[in-house]
């Protein structure tokens, strides 16, 4: 039996590219957002952090943290054997090439208009 | 491989922009189709126009409004019975349509009293309809018709009716995209608010962006009933006029068109606090996230295992049946722009096709970073494409299934290969657990069709009358 390896940023920013429509909403605040705000809760829910939610909003990227912290774990099981840190340090570079792609570096021209 | 430019479009260069081929290790920091933009002069697009962005897409669908159109009457009649939305009170919005009819006189002269003459016939000949959208079109926008202030005064003198107007004709913007923008803003700053909906769970949604193609909503309104879920409005499937006007007090927006309808999900959260939840809901392993997720949020998670459960032992076996007789087909799908999507991972994971080309007629540049976020290498990524690129791509790559509309798919069938309908469905519906079996019997149907086949011998004698090629 061998042991799986343990997931790289690659893995598991590939799995949220193919997977997550929240990191491409209809504007750079929104996508800002909803990564930093789901990964955050993703972050608390794999290391077994109690998570408080009060607002709608919470209870939304909670719903989304959910199943993405379930995905991973059924797809890079070895996650559940890292350390706190580790895992905070896995998911903040998740967020960073996140925020690089949807947000800073997106060609996309109307990211930043005002108005929906 | 960066942006390419076909051999097709060597006399209009700028296509290059809107055509990619991905390559490995490229994103779309590096490489982005532009979108969204006007038509190049010398292309010839499939891109339908603003005014039917609204009315065909979205207005349209409501099935207890009276759709009055102020325009010639071809505005009218070619956004009719050219998308299958049924309804479950006998097809209303199916049966009829309504145009002011224009003439060269009320151009010349105006047509505003034509236009409230209309509104006060149609109310007469249908007394039991007492809502209505009105919407512009190219010549009444440019003569300058004041249709706000003709329905004011209608609505002065029938009290007890309410109308919506559009102000969206046909040149408002470079495709059907601006039509969904104009009615979504109108929509939820005029109407969304002034009705409160008789609340009756405490688990409460918008569905917003599914128009019940072939039944779509009312498959998934299944789902919402069995986790006693109220669906305050669908946006715009099945649904009443007034439903639409009570938005404002769902707990959750839940987003399957964001292309069509993200504004009004955008502004709900902006203006009423509602969260913005977007999923995927055709193909199993989508659909099963997407009921996970809206679960999640209330806190029913039990009730959505039990719904999936059930729909995957009823529906699994049939699409593991078909997936293990289209492992493998090439797939392209020309849709509007969401579908493209919503359907490359689901046909890929789920039936094993691979798509291979995907050509969007009104996505805007957030749809091709989903598309290419999820989608292979290797494949083309195209931009409101022209005919002659559809050619050239179909000789590149070769597709076994076209997903398009019938405009190309006349097309394609003349090249003998066979295409589904992407917008209105062939045999949907589509969405859910069982809609994705019917797309997957569909795309099997036209796969393992022996008539194209047949069709590709020529069984033309040898004729003295020769047509000579173009030059």
């Amino acid at each position: 039996m061998t042991t799986p390896s343990l997931p790289s940023v690659e893995n598991l920013f590939g799995y949220v590219q193919k997977r997550c429509l929240w990191q491409f909403f209809s504007r750079s605040w929104d996508r800002k957002e909803n990564i930093e705000g789901i990964l955050g809760i993703a972050a608390k829910l794999l290391l077994g952090e109690p998570v408080t939610l009060t607002s709608p909003m919470d209870r939304l990227f909670h719903a989304d943290a959910k199943i993405l912290v379930a995905d991973f774990r059924e797809h890079f099981p070895a996650i559940t054997t890292l350390g706190a840190e580790e895992v905070k340090a896995l998911l903040q570079s998740v967020k960073d090439r996140l925020l690089d792609l949807a947000v800073t570096s997106s060609k996309n021209r109307e990211l930043h208009q005002n108005l929906y | 491989m960066p942006m390419v430019l076909l051999t097709c479009d060597k006399d209009i260069p700028e296509r290059e922009k809107h055509i990619y081929l991905k390559a490995p290790d490229e994103d779309t920091r590096s490489f982005l189709p532009l979108a969204n933009a006007p038509t190049i002069p010398g292309t010839l697009s499939e891109r339908g126009c603003s005014f039917c962005g609204a009315k065909l897409v979205i207005g349209g669908v409501l099935k207890d409004t009276i759709q009055m159109i102020h325009g010639p009457v071809g505005c009218a009649y070619d956004t009719w019975h050219t998308k299958r939305y049924p309804s479950d009170n006998g097809h209303f919005q199916l049966k009829y349509v309504w145009s002011t009819d224009m003439k060269e006189p009320d151009v010349v002269f105006g047509g505003e009293k034509r236009l409230e003459a209309s509104m006060h016939e149609a109310f007469e000949e249908m007394p039991n309809i007492k809502r209505m959208i009105l919407y512009t079109t190219c010549p009444t926008a440019l003569i300058g018709d004041d249709v706000k202030a003709v329905a004011k005064r209608v609505m002065a003198a029938r009290p007890d009716v309410d109308i919506f107007t559009v102000e969206c004709p046909g040149f408002a913007g470079v495709s059907q995209s601006k039509g969904h923008h104009v009615l979504n803003i109108g929509w939820v700053n005029e109407k969304v608010g002034t009705v409160e909906p008789t609340i009756t769970s405490e688990y409460t949604i918008n569905f917003i962006g599914d128009y019940n193609i072939q039944g779509d909503t009312d498959l998934l309104q299944q789902y919402w009933q069995a986790l006693g879920i109220q669906v305050i409005a669908h946006f715009t499937g099945n649904a009443n006029y007034d439903d639409l006007r009570g938005m404002h007090r769902a707990k959750l927006s839940v987003v399957n068109c964001a292309r069509s309808a993200g504004y009004i999900a955008n502004e709900l959260k902006r203006q009423y606090g509602i969260p913005r939840l977007d999923i995927d809901s055709w193909g199993f392993n989508y659909m099963a996230e997407g009921i996970r997720k809206v679960c999640a949020f209330f806190g029913i998670e039990q009730k959505g295992e039990d719904l999936i459960a059930s729909e995957y032992a009823k529906w699994k076996p049939k699409l593991d049946w078909y997936k293990e007789r289209l492992k493998g087909t090439r797939m392209a799908i020309w849709t509007g722009g969401p579908r493209l999507w919503h359907w490359t991972k689901a046909v890929e994971d789920d039936l094993g096709a691979e798509v291979v080309a995907m050509s969007s007629k009104f996505g805007h540049e957030e749809d091709f970073e989903k598309v290419i976020a999820r989608g292979r290498d290797g494949t083309y990524y195209v931009d409101d494409g022209n005919e002659l690129e559809f050619f050239e791509i179909i000789e590149a790559i070769k597709p076994e299934v076209i997903f398009t509309g019938p405009r190309v798919g006349e097309i394609v069938k003349k090249l003998h290969i066979p295409y589904i309908n992407g917008h209105g469905y062939h045999n949907g519906p589509y969405m859910g657990f069982e809609g994705f079996i019917n797309l997957a019997r569909d795309m099997y149907n036209a796969v393992r069709n022996p008539l194209f086949k047949l069709a590709r011998t020529d069984i033309r004698a040898t004729t003295t009358s020769e047509i000579k090629e173009a030059v």
